[in-house]
């Protein structure tokens, strides 16, 4: 299992089209993947879960991958997420 | 059924055609129960639904991607990525296999999955429901074998007009123009997101019908008289005659009007006025540049947020301001900064106010979130290198508002320069004059800024508290009367004693007898929307501004604004002689 602790750097928050830019990322991977904000944690490829979190700029959240490629997941989400997803 | 439904006209026009019935509503769903042996079957009929509506809405993004640009598009694919939730799925299909039938085990699953996000604390998610509605209503009607009410259905060339309770975003970014001639709606009002996108994309349109898709069944025949705001069911081949009749003769009008296209827009007695245009979307600059307009006196920037899932960044603003910039060839474009909040929302919600007009929003808006009001500022002073951009603020009430503007246009372009992105830095700073206030602190605000932009339409309504968009208060409104003409006259003594420019934008520049009044007043900027340039360079060549003087200064002593009204149009009635432009009413155009 990895984890890696990331923060939410766009000015929009993870809003429907940078949930569903997560998703279509997790879902790319074999491993199951969680997002955890506070004490809420949901499963990083369901769009309802990921929107669920409501996470507005600034927030700060937890990837949680298990599999065989849990590695590459974390890494991919953690980067797509700190790429802003596309806004200056 | 009376035949005719009035409701509110929004954009102008004549179109006889059938009617497109659009309900876009969750339908109700009756609990079905199904023998275990057909559960399988009913699972295979759930998945193969979730296909089927996944390939429609590939269509309908792909369409409006093509209609509206890719970014007002992206709303479908997470409605797309909804359909494939893996959660949902399992859920509705554990229902399934409890004996739910397939529409009924989805409907529960939605429904509860709405009211989630419907309740949520933050405004982000509360604005998400609107997406899950939309897969709700789309996944039962195949379910249910409901017709499919896309408007993309609508054949090429059908001409109808679409009746619909609300246009939302989602439907609006649809709309193919080759099918759809007319749009009537339930909901709206003049100001409403329907009513500015109807006007700009030259679709005649009534709002405010009321319950025009309860009494309409669809497929009736209909005519949509957008400048009168009727809707006529079954017309009588009398009434479409006299319809086209009118049709005619306001295309014949305009016709005429356009000749006007190279003449100058200047007084008998020859003082010259500036025309320019009023601009709600990037697409509509060419035809604005091609309309003899001399510049953008509004360019509205609220097209960049409203229907939006987020905020349009730096660089989409930039793009958008440089296209306006570009077609007026280094014309001044004066662009007034978001205008957003009340019956506009931008992405990540709003609180709900019991009278956003009165709220928080506009300039007030900006200040607070200044660092979203910074993106829009960087992207104008980027914009700045390619013409004449002028930057004008919304619903000002006091000078702070103009200092805290400034302090924050220099930090943009601080940032710029630190980024090393090239820009201008000089950008004029103006101010609408929208309410009483603004008008009565000209003398203090004129120290400040660049320029004057008469706002009409808030000005009356803030003036006479009369809502603009409320139906029972429509007769009271009223901009002739004697105490908007003098807050008027004291903005243009003003800023003219000052050297600043002072300029009426808004719907009711474009109106005969106010244009009329408004040269009267001393007014010598005027900026309406695009298809009524050449009407108002018409009026201007028509009169003195003598006789303009001499009516509006009867007009300011008049007892209120019938009488205003009466020494006006008398006088412009006597210069033109019996126009038919002068129309059935001089202010109901």
């Amino acid at each position: 299992m990895v984890e890696r602790s990331v923060q939410v750097i766009n000015r929009n928050g993870l809003h429907a089209r940078p949930a569903a830019e997560i998703v279509k990322a997790a879902a790319r991977f074999r491993s199951d993947i969680t997002i955890v904000r506070e004490d809420l944690e949901v499963n990083g490829k369901s769009i309802m879960g990921v929107m669920m979190l409501a996470a507005e700029f600034g927030s700060q959240l937890l990837l949680r991958a298990d599999g065989a490629d849990e590695e590459d997941a974390v890494t991919a989400i953690a980067k797509l997420i700190e790429s802003k997803f596309g806004e200056s | 059924m009376d035949r005719a439904l009035t409701g509110i006209p929004a954009s102008p026009g004549i179109v006889v055609g059938p009617v497109h019935l659009l309900r876009w509503e969750v339908p109700d769903v009756a609990t079905r129960i199904i023998a275990d042996e057909l559960i399988p079957a009913e699972l295979e009929r759930f998945r193969s639904a979730i296909e089927t509506a996944k390939e429609r809405l590939v269509q309908v993004r792909d369409r409006a991607a093509s209609h509206a640009g890719p970014e007002e598009a992206a709303i479908f694919d997470v409605q797309i990525t909804i359909l494939d939730d893996r959660d949902l799925r399992l859920q509705v299909e554990s229902y399934i296999r409890q004996n739910l039938a397939a529409e009924k085990a989805f409907d529960v699953v939605l429904h509860e999955w709405r009211a989630r996000f419907a309740h949520h604390s933050s405004p982000m998610m509360r604005e998400r429901v609107g997406d899950l509605t939309d897969v709700h209503i789309r996944l039962l009607s195949i379910l249910l074998g409901l017709p499919d009410h896309d408007p993309v259905d609508v054949p090429k060339g059908a001409k109808a007009i679409l009746v619909t309770h609300d246009l939302t975003p989602s439907l609006t970014v649809q709309l193919d123009r080759e099918a759809i001639a007319a749009i009537a709606t339930d909901a709206g009002t003049r100001t409403a997101h329907v009513a500015i996108l109807a006007r700009s994309l030259g679709l005649p349109a009534v709002v405010g019908l009321r319950d025009a898709t309860m009494r309409l069944n669809g497929g009736e025949n209909a005519v949509l008289d957008g400048s009168t705001g009727t809707l006529v069911v079954n017309p009588t081949e009398a009434e479409v005659a006299v319809f086209r009749h009118r049709a005619e003769r306001e295309a014949r009008d305009e016709a005429e009007l356009r000749l006007l296209l190279s003449a100058e827009p200047i007084t008998t007695d020859h003082q010259r006025i500036v025309l320019r245009a009023n601009v709600d979307l990037p697409e509509e600059s060419p035809l604005a540049a091609t309309s003899g307009a001399e510049g953008v006196g509004l360019m509205r920037t609220e097209f960049l947020v409203v229907g939006r899932t987020a905020m349009p960044d730096e660089d989409e603003q930039y793009r958008a301001y440089r296209r306006v910039v570009e077609a007026f060839g280094g014309k001044p474009v004066v662009i007034r900064t978001f205008d957003i909040g009340g019956d506009k929302l931008p992405a990540g919600g709003f609180p709900h106010e019991a009278n956003p007009f009165l709220g928080w929003r506009a300039i007030r808006m900006c200040l607070d979130e200044s660092e979203l009001f910074k993106v829009q500022l960087r992207a104008l002073l980027r914009a700045g290198l390619h013409g004449d951009v002028r930057i004008m603020l919304p619903l000002v009430v006091t000078i702070d508002e103009v200092r805290g503007a400034q302090r924050l246009l220099d930090e943009a372009a601080d940032e710029l320069a630190a980024r090393n992105v090239p820009f201008r830095r000089d950008l004029p700073l103006g101010v609408m004059v929208e309410t009483p206030a603004a008008a009565m602190i000209t003398d203090v605000l004129a120290k400040e800024v660049a320029f004057f932009s008469i706002g009409t339409n808030d000005l009356v309504q803030y003036t006479l508290a009369v809502d603009r968009g409320n139906v029972n208060l429509a007769s009271r409104f009223t901009p002739l009367h004697p105490a908007v003409l003098r807050l008027v006259k004291r903005t243009v003594d003003v800023g003219r004693a000052a050297g600043l420019e002072v300029a009426v934008c808004g719907e009711m520049a474009s109106q005969p007898v106010m244009v009329f009044a408004l040269i009267g007043l001393g007014v010598r900027q005027l900026s309406v929307a695009p298809r009524a340039v050449p009407l108002v360079k018409h009026i201007i060549r028509g009169i003195s501004v003598q006789l303009a003087e001499e009516a509006a200064n009867a007009a300011l002593e008049s007892d209120n604004a019938a009488g205003a009204e009466r020494q006006l149009a008398g006088r412009l009635r006597a210069a033109f002689g019996d126009a038919s432009f002068l129309g059935d009413g001089l202010l109901g155009s």
